[in-house]
């Protein structure tokens, strides 16, 4: 098991309790911290958001969207792990300053497994604003093809959807041990003991990067900026969601 | 007994966001969730339910309480403010109790929970919050330390000297001491190949 986290079990070997908790971990190590702030995220990973990135492209005209779902997918979980085809994953751009979307690029997928397909169609005007969603109609552009390879054009709009990194880092193992009533109730991390054991962040040579050496699943979007402003006002508001 | 007091308004700072930083790294590793393939084409269209939404990062997880995040998770970002402004400014006086500009700051710069890009900035401005901070691109880079940013935010002087904890980016509560692991490339996809 150790052998599957390398970086993790390097780094937790440093403070007893962690190289412990590591070496029992395996798959547990997903389990770690309990997603229970809503029970459907905590019963469908696919539905569990964890980071939404918004950076300029290859040219500064354009953007690139990113949005990760389904938290620590394991080295061995990497190749098997795709998106749910019955949700919709949208992100949306308020682009008159009153943080209602007017556009959104909605990501649906066909099939599971290897032979997953991606659709993507967007930026539009969204059929309804707001947390009920409807799919824009099928006659819009789409970009479509195969999970995990890169679509569309350079000089259009680019997608890919796939497994990737989690670029996302947090000494997480830390935070529970500063303030262990907040600790998960199951898993490796809930082992940690039950009162403070740190006051303190740890210093850089001891710090654990807990997210080193897990996968998320990343739609990423690149595309001319000018599709999601409006009006000549260059300043935009972006999220992203996922509806069911 | 200020020592102590201060120590015990710190844990009690850091419990809430841990708790909330669990949630956001939420662990759930069954991969059967999807029982079987669906290759239909949706006809014209079809309605769903938002379950989950995400601006900002750490802000639902760290300012909200967990029987927040559902709600939050269902509605829009044009409903933040008056759903969960208080509740923010609550979070930072809760420790700060003095420190209004930074509880009124924090507010305005992270509700409606969007990442505010401005896209007639300059790409090397670009990062979580520079688009308040520094009058620039905004956004959100992969190589952005948002935990160092979001704890220094609410812990140091750097948006309000008042009762502040620490230094932006120094122990005991303005670093997690972690970077980035992942080498990303400079061209589409930019995010690193999986583990």
């Amino acid at each position: 098991m150790p052998s599957r986290f390398p970086g993790l079990g390097r780094r937790a070997a440093i403070a007893l309790t962690a190289a412990v908790l590591v070496a029992a971990a395996g798959i547990g190590v997903a389990r770690a911290s309990d997603h229970q702030d809503n029970p459907l995220v905590e019963l469908n990973p696919a539905m569990d958001m964890t980071d939404v990135y918004a950076f300029p492209g290859s040219s500064p005209d354009r953007i690139v969207l990113v949005m990760n779902s389904w938290a620590f997918i394991t080295p061995s979980q990497a190749s098997t792990t795709t998106f749910d085809p019955n949700l919709l994953y949208q992100f949306k751009i308020d682009n008159t300053g009153d943080a209602k979307e007017d556009r959104v690029i909605q990501v649906l997928f066909k099939g599971t497994g290897a032979s997953q397909t991606v659709e993507v169609r967007g930026p539009v005007a969204p059929p309804v604003v707001g947390a009920m969603n409807n799919t824009v109609s099928i006659s819009q552009a789409v970009i479509s093809g195969p999970i995990n390879q890169t679509l569309g054009t350079s000089t259009g709009m680019q997608v890919f959807a796939g497994v990737r990194e989690d670029p996302f880092f947090i000494d997480l193992e830390q935070f529970f041990r500063i303030v262990p009533d907040r600790k998960p109730s199951t898993g490796q991390l809930s082992q940690l003991p039950d009162a403070p054991s740190a006051s303190s962040f740890r210093a850089a040579g001891s710090a654990v990067d807990f997210v080193k050496g897990f996968n998320v699943l990343s739609i990423v979007i690149e595309l001319p900026a000018s599709q999601l402003t409006a009006g000549g006002n260059a300043k935009i508001g972006v999220w992203g969601t996922i509806s069911r | 007994m200020s020592m102590h007091s201060s120590a015990g308004r710190t844990r009690r700072v850091v419990a809430v966001m841990t708790a909330a930083l669990a949630f956001s790294l939420a662990a759930c590793d069954s991969d059967n969730s999807t029982t079987g393939p669906n290759n239909t084409t949706p006809p014209v269209t079809r309605s769903f339910n938002q379950v989950q939404r995400l601006g900002n990062p750490l802000v639902s997880e760290v300012f909200l309480s967990k029987k927040d995040h559902p709600f939050h998770g269902s509605i829009g970002p044009a409903d933040d403010a008056a759903s969960f402004g208080a509740t923010v400014k609550g979070f930072v006086a809760a420790f700060r109790p003095q420190a209004t500009t930074l509880q009124n700051t924090l507010a305005s710069v992270l509700l409606p929970d969007m990442l505010i890009v401005q896209t007639d900035k300059a790409a090397s401005t670009a990062g979580w919050l520079t688009w308040a901070l520094a009058n620039g691109y905004g956004g959100r880079k992969l190589t952005d330390d948002v935990v160092d940013t979001g704890l220094s935010a609410i812990f140091s002087d750097l948006l309000d000297p008042t009762q502040s904890v620490c230094k932006p980016g120094a122990l005991p509560l303005c670093t997690d001491n972690v970077g980035s692991h992942s080498t990303f490339s400079a061209t589409f996809p930019y995010l690193a190949a999986p583990k």
